[in-house]
């Protein structure tokens, strides 16, 4: 028992605990992966790192992956008319970001920029096309996870829908 | 003290020092760069044929490594398989048909080639008097005294080269299978590891871009080879069928010649046609063997049938830049280089396509401009 936390840091840290697998096992999507696939998304995502105030991307470019943060801080935000920024949210280790450019092309609609030095880990699509090929059916879990993640967003969205109508619903009267 | 332009003496001593430096420092960095591409160039000179022939077998069994490495095989194993699989192929023909009678087929082709030159010589040479009965201003050129040196220079050729060539072959067939091992195995890895060293701004662009060419690139490939060896094929079955000599030779010169568009084919035929106008004169079969190398193969099964099916649209080359690459690929690295010029033609119009369309649909700063140009 050792109470200064310097030496935890040092031996409780376990070299596993800062593998990337690790990290990915972490992330809700990826929750439900067993090792050997934990070890196979290692092999198909891309670490990027980027330093403060860099932009990950803006809003309109044409993207193809999804991002998830694995340390650092990262701000999403849409630009007006009148060239102001609009904060619609910040993310920190754990979040993910870009989900929707990863099935399709299409542009970004917001803008990310890392407000710290960031890591953030890249899945992209033309990576996921490769993996389908070669090894479909890991892929196939690691989209369903995916899917699970998004399907929960778009019942939360709806249901947060639905209450606004309801809310609203005594105005039109 | 100024003189007529305008500069001080100092100014001018000044410029004539920096123009000196530079012309000074623009020599040496230019005879370093040329002594570097040529130390470059003999270094690298033995490594062009291996590693071109290793990437194109790498290509070839991507495929197959995929199909078995999806069963959830490792793709280190899968490769051995597949190379197990070929061997043990090519380990059962031999022990089926027995080995090829290389001695005797050198023998023939050395007795056989001067053969069929003199007779080209002989019409050639007809055709020529023919000629100069029509066009008296060509009397003096003497086209049987060009084509003989050419015979005499190419049987030397095949009489030293051949145990230097049976050398190559045997260096050619330990470094292939070991080179497209590596490229099977590893060119994710390294591709990966090239593109990640792109900027941040520029990843997911470059990523997709590379991922449009290397899938583009592998079906063209894919498609060429593919096309040349059901050629070769159809070519050697038609051919089988006559009486004529070393059809299978034939056929391979019919199928490594079908990678060049439009001359190739042509080229490849002429050997075929010659040996079929020796050997059987003009009958009944010599019909048939030009029917075979024109109407089947060509026109049939070639442009009606593979064409539309293995090779797309997006590739093509307009001809002029075909005949350009032939003769530029002729000049680099002679009939090896008239064979690939075209290829590698068409897979640089494939890249300059991608990278034009890509920046085309996703420019990443067309918001910034409208239509026309203009600053936004």
């Amino acid at each position: 028992m050792n109470p200064n936390p310097f030496w935890q840091n040092i031996f409780r840290n376990q070299a596993n605990k800062q593998t990337l697998a690790y990290f990915l096992s972490q992330v809700p999507i990826f929750s439900k992966l067993t090792r050997r696939e934990l070890k196979f998304l290692e092999k198909i995502v891309h670490i990027r790192n980027f330093e403060a105030d860099e932009m990950v991307f803006s809003a309109g470019d044409i993207g193809s992956g999804m991002y998830i943060i694995r340390s650092g801080e990262i701000q999403i935000f849409s630009v007006d008319n009148n060239g102001k920024e609009h904060d619609q949210a910040i993310l920190d280790s754990g979040d993910f970001f870009g989900e929707v450019a990863l099935t399709a092309t299409r542009p970004r609609t917001a803008g990310a920029r890392a407000t710290t030095a960031t890591s953030l880990v890249g899945l992209f699509r033309s990576d996921i096309l490769e993996a389908t090929i070669r090894h479909p059916a890991p892929t196939a879990k690691i989209l369903f996870g995916l899917n699970r993640v998004l399907a929960d967003r778009l019942h939360h969205c709806s249901q947060q829908l639905e209450l606004l109508q309801k809310a609203q619903e005594p105005d039109h009267d | 003290m100024t003189d007529s332009t305008g500069f001080r003496r100092a100014q001018v001593a000044v410029m004539y020092l920096v123009l000196t430096t530079a012309i000074a420092s623009g020599i040496a960095i230019y005879s370093s760069a040329t002594t570097f591409t040529t130390l470059l160039r003999t270094a690298t000179s033995g490594l062009f044929l291996p590693i071109l022939l290793a990437m194109i077998v790498a290509f070839m069994l991507e495929p197959l490594v995929n199909l078995i490495e999806n069963r959830g095989i490792h793709r280190t194993f899968a490769i051995f398989i597949i190379y197990l699989l070929f061997s043990a192929t090519i380990v059962l023909l031999l022990i089926i048909v027995g080995p090829p009678n290389w001695r005797g087929m050198m023998q023939a082709l050395k007795a056989d080639v001067p053969r069929y030159i003199s007779f080209a010589i002989v019409y050639l040479t007809g055709l020529l008097e023919l000629a100069q009965q029509h066009f008296p201003f060509i009397a003096h050129y003497n086209l049987g005294d060009h084509l003989r040196n050419f015979s005499q220079a190419l049987i030397g050729a095949i009489l030293v080269q051949t145990p230097r060539s049976a050398m190559r072959i045997g260096s050619l067939l330990i470094l292939v299978p070991l080179f497209s091992f590596f490229f099977l195995r590893d060119s994710r890895r390294i591709m990966r590891g090239l593109i990640s060293l792109t900027p941040n701004r520029y990843f997911e662009m470059v990523l997709d871009i590379y991922a449009h060419i290397s899938w583009q690139l592998s079906n063209f490939i894919r498609g060429r080879i593919i096309e040349a060896i059901i050629v070769g094929l159809v070519v050697w079955a038609g051919l089988a069928l006559t009486d004529i000599r070393y059809a299978p030779i034939l056929a391979v010169v019919a199928g490594i010649s079908n990678l060049v568009p439009y001359v190739g084919p042509i080229f490849g035929m002429l050997p075929g046609i010659t040996i079929a106008l020796v050997d059987l004169g003009v009958g009944p079969q010599f019909w048939w063997i030009l029917c075979v190398y024109i109407l089947i193969a060509q026109i049939i099964v070639d442009n009606m049938i593979l064409i539309p099916i293995l090779i797309s649209k997006v590739s093509n080359l307009h001809p002029l830049w075909v005949i350009m690459a032939i003769i530029m690929g002729g000049k680099l690295y002679g009939i090896l280089g008239m064979i690939i010029g075209v290829p590698i033609a068409s897979i640089i119009n494939i890249v300059i396509l991608e990278i034009r369309q890509y920046r085309r649909t996703f420019n990443p700063y067309n918001r910034y401009f409208s239509s026309r140009g203009k600053m936004l």
